[in-house]
């Protein structure tokens, strides 16, 4: 059984490839998921409670070796775990991955070992080599693997990504993104060490190289600056990404600011689209007193961009489906935010070899 | 009595400045000599200026000067001026290469007189009150900014390398630049930039991203891409993000508009309310040339030169495809 059942499929991410009669996936379509949750910060709790909504999932429990985990699973009425070889092998399907990004690869090699399908948070890993060691376990394990590079299912982020995809704009030739708000605040201050988070060339501004990606194909050079490393709780780049295409993005990514919020810009030949979430909020209101934590993009709707995302996610494993974001999609954006902080770090442009030369194996979908 | 004269309505700001000069008290437009003849009177027969086909006739009449050129004969017109012994308020870029903007820099010293930079967003009022913000001290240390000066696709001679010296990172540099240098309180050593003519497809350069190092560590960029179409509500834009160790201010000099919504193209259109910058630049240059002082807040040909060199640093970025030093371009220059 060591062929793959999930072989990449380069088609469209709606396109639905089935698998073959009795071809081994680890879990019943026919059955609820259960999935494991490993992590129980923001990230953990906002997809914990996703799980819950939906009726073809079930969360089993909570990996967290920290007294969050058990809150957390207190308050959801699951199971708590200290780690994850504590949790009998068949007592769950699906991992969903949360942990900070220094623990993602050693979770998603023991999780893909265990042959269940995973669902890691992004970015990917904070190194190549992790990456590719990632996804060689869940290619060799042959395993369905996901990454959360939510942007791809916020509202505004899909409808542009239609209005481009239709022409209306003709063709792409600079865009601006923003992205960003206050400085993190999470487990034992992780995001204030760079070689821990990646900072915003990594941690944050992966949403867009993932995005603009996903809409501009692939990117040819990069060129970033950025706060020196060792400074004290403020984070903020620029990066300029010049696409295969032709089109170029002015990318801003801060720690810096205070509110969260996210913008864009698109320019093309016949038209320019343009959105701030500053602006575009249907409710707003103040309160007094400081605010902590780390900031969630929220787009007020019947339902979440993460319920969309984790409720697309569980959907692909039991249809069979490829996922709207492939492994070798959260590759390619850590490779973009890699050569992003490269060019950070050395005041010089880094050219990227074409994506197909850049692994030698894609990921299994 | 101040008396002006105008040299060439290439540049369309010419109108704007006649505009501004006109409201002013005791100043007389003696006339405008134009190399292309054909313009000259038509621009002049339209605005009620008296047309002069000499340029040494004008010169002799006038008190002070104003370039409004395409950007490459602007040396020529500051010499002429500075010959005449005349004040001199040139329109940006100063030229279209560093040896140009010298040459203008040393004629206008060896007569003495001043050559004043038609940049006019230093009188925005919202920006002298950033300025003094930051330099005193209201966002801590300043870390990083990012600016925009977008537009609309200029027509004629923009678009010929020859007489513009570029496209839209010629055009739209100088005005960011020269406030971000302002706010820095620093000079630009670096610059990376990508440039693009995928907008319009017109042979010249209409968008692209200059990002640039500051002497003192403060890092910037600069989007001057010429992408606001005609559908857009407005021409363009010049905004300024200022991020500080302890905070942000952003500067945005035409967000003191009006929303109109009526029948045309496009539908929907920015009216602007704000103070009048040119005529602010135009009352300080007049009252430079009447005190024989220069206003604190005119730009100067030194100024001018800044701006060029980031300017040409970054199209020399965009074609070798690596950050450039700016000092790396004077020293090309002095071979």
């Amino acid at each position: 059984m060591n062929k793959n059942p999930f072989p990449p499929n380069g088609g469209s991410p709606l396109s639905s490839p089935r698998l073959k009669p009795g071809a081994s996936r680890g879990y019943s379509v026919n059955a609820r998921l259960r999935i494991l949750m490993i992590g129980a910060g923001t990230m953990g709790s906002v997809h914990s409670r996703a799980y819950r909504r939906l009726a073809d999932a079930e969360l089993v429990g909570i990996v967290d070796p920290y007294p969050l985990g058990q809150a957390l699973a207190e308050t959801l009425n699951v199971a708590h775990y200290h780690a994850l070889d504590d949790v009998a092998d068949d007592a769950y399907d699906v991992v969903d991955i949360c942990a900070p990004s220094p623990w993602h690869r050693p979770y998603v090699i023991l999780a893909a070992e265990k042959k269940k399908a995973i669902f890691c948070e992004k970015p990917l890993a904070l190194t190549l080599e992790d990456a590719d060691q990632m996804l060689n376990a869940v290619h060799r394990h042959g395993v369905r693997f996901s990454v959360g590079h939510c942007v791809r299912f916020f509202p505004e982020y899909v409808r542009a990504k239609a209005v481009i995809d239709e022409g209306t704009l003709g063709a792409i030739a600079v865009v601006r993104t923003f992205r960003g708000g206050g400085f993190p605040t999470a487990w034992n201050d992780w995001y204030a060490s760079r070689s821990l988070s990646g900072g915003t060339l990594i941690d944050l501004l992966i949403h867009d190289f993932d995005f603009l990606r996903w809409v501009l194909g692939p990117v040819a050079r990069v060129y970033a600056q950025s706060v020196l490393p060792e400074m004290n709780r403020v984070d903020f780049s620029l990066v300029t990404l010049r696409f295969a295409s032709g089109a170029l993005a002015h990318v801003e990514g801060t720690w810096a600011h205070r509110q969260f919020g996210t913008r864009f810009e698109f320019s093309g030949s016949q038209g320019t689209l343009v959105h701030d979430s500053y602006r575009e909020h249907p409710l707003n209101f103040t309160t007094t007193g400081p605010t902590e934590g780390v900031a969630l993009p929220e787009t007020p709707g019947l339902l979440s961009s993460y319920d969309l995302e984790i409720a697309d996610f569980v959907d692909a494993l039991r249809t069979d489906r490829p996922f709207r974001v492939s492994p070798d999609d959260a590759y390619q954006a850590l490779r973009i935010a890699l050569a992003a902080s490269q060019s950070a770090q050395t005041g010089a442009v880094v050219t990227l070899e074409p994506e197909s030369g850049s692994r030698s194996q894609g990921g299994a979908q | 009595m101040t008396r002006i004269a105008l040299l060439s309505s290439a540049h369309m700001h010419v109108a704007s400045y006649l505009k501004a000069l006109n409201a002013l008290p005791e100043v007389e437009i003696v006339g405008l000599y134009d190399e292309d003849k054909q313009r000259g009177q038509g621009f002049a027969s339209a605005h009620q200026v008296r047309w002069v086909d000499r340029l040494a006739t004008l010169l002799a009449e006038a008190d002070a000067t104003v370039i409004t050129s395409e950007n490459a004969r602007h040396r020529f017109y500051a010499e002429q001026s500075a010959d005449a012994g005349l004040p001199m308020l040139c329109e940006k870029p100063l030229a279209t290469t560093l040896n140009d903007a010298l040459a203008m820099i040393a004629a206008a010293r060896r007569r003495s007189v001043p050559l004043f930079m038609a940049l006019p967003v230093r009188f925005v009022p919202a920006l002298s009150q950033l300025v003094k913000a930051v330099h005193g001290g209201a966002v801590g240390r300043v870390l990083a900014m990012v600016g925009t000066n977008h537009g609309q696709l200029p027509p004629g001679w923009f678009l010929e390398q020859t007489l513009s010296g570029g496209g839209a990172l010629m055009d739209h540099t100088p005005h960011v630049a020269d406030i971000m240098r302002w706010v820095a309180n620093s000079d630009v050593v670096e610059v990376f930039a990508e440039m693009s003519s995928r907008m319009r497809d017109v042979g010249i350069d209409d968008a692209g991203i200059v990002q640039m190092k500051f002497a003192n560590g403060t890092f910037a960029s600069l989007d001057p891409s010429w992408s606001r179409l005609g559908s857009f509500p407005t021409w363009g834009d010049v905004t300024l993000e200022v991020v500080g160790t302890n905070g942000v201010l952003d500067f945005d000099v035409f967000r003191q508009h009006l929303d109109l919504y009526a029948k045309g193209t496009p539908s929907y259109r920015h009216l602007a309310y704000g103070d009048d910058m040119d005529a602010q630049l135009i009352a300080a240059f007049v009252d430079s040339v009447r005190q024989e002082t220069p206003h604190p807040m005119l730009a100067q040909g030194i100024d001018g030169l800044k701006a060029l060199e980031i300017a040409l640093a970054a199209y020399q970025s965009a074609n070798s495809h690596r950050p450039v030093k700016v000092s790396d371009l004077l020293a090309a220059t002095a071979d």
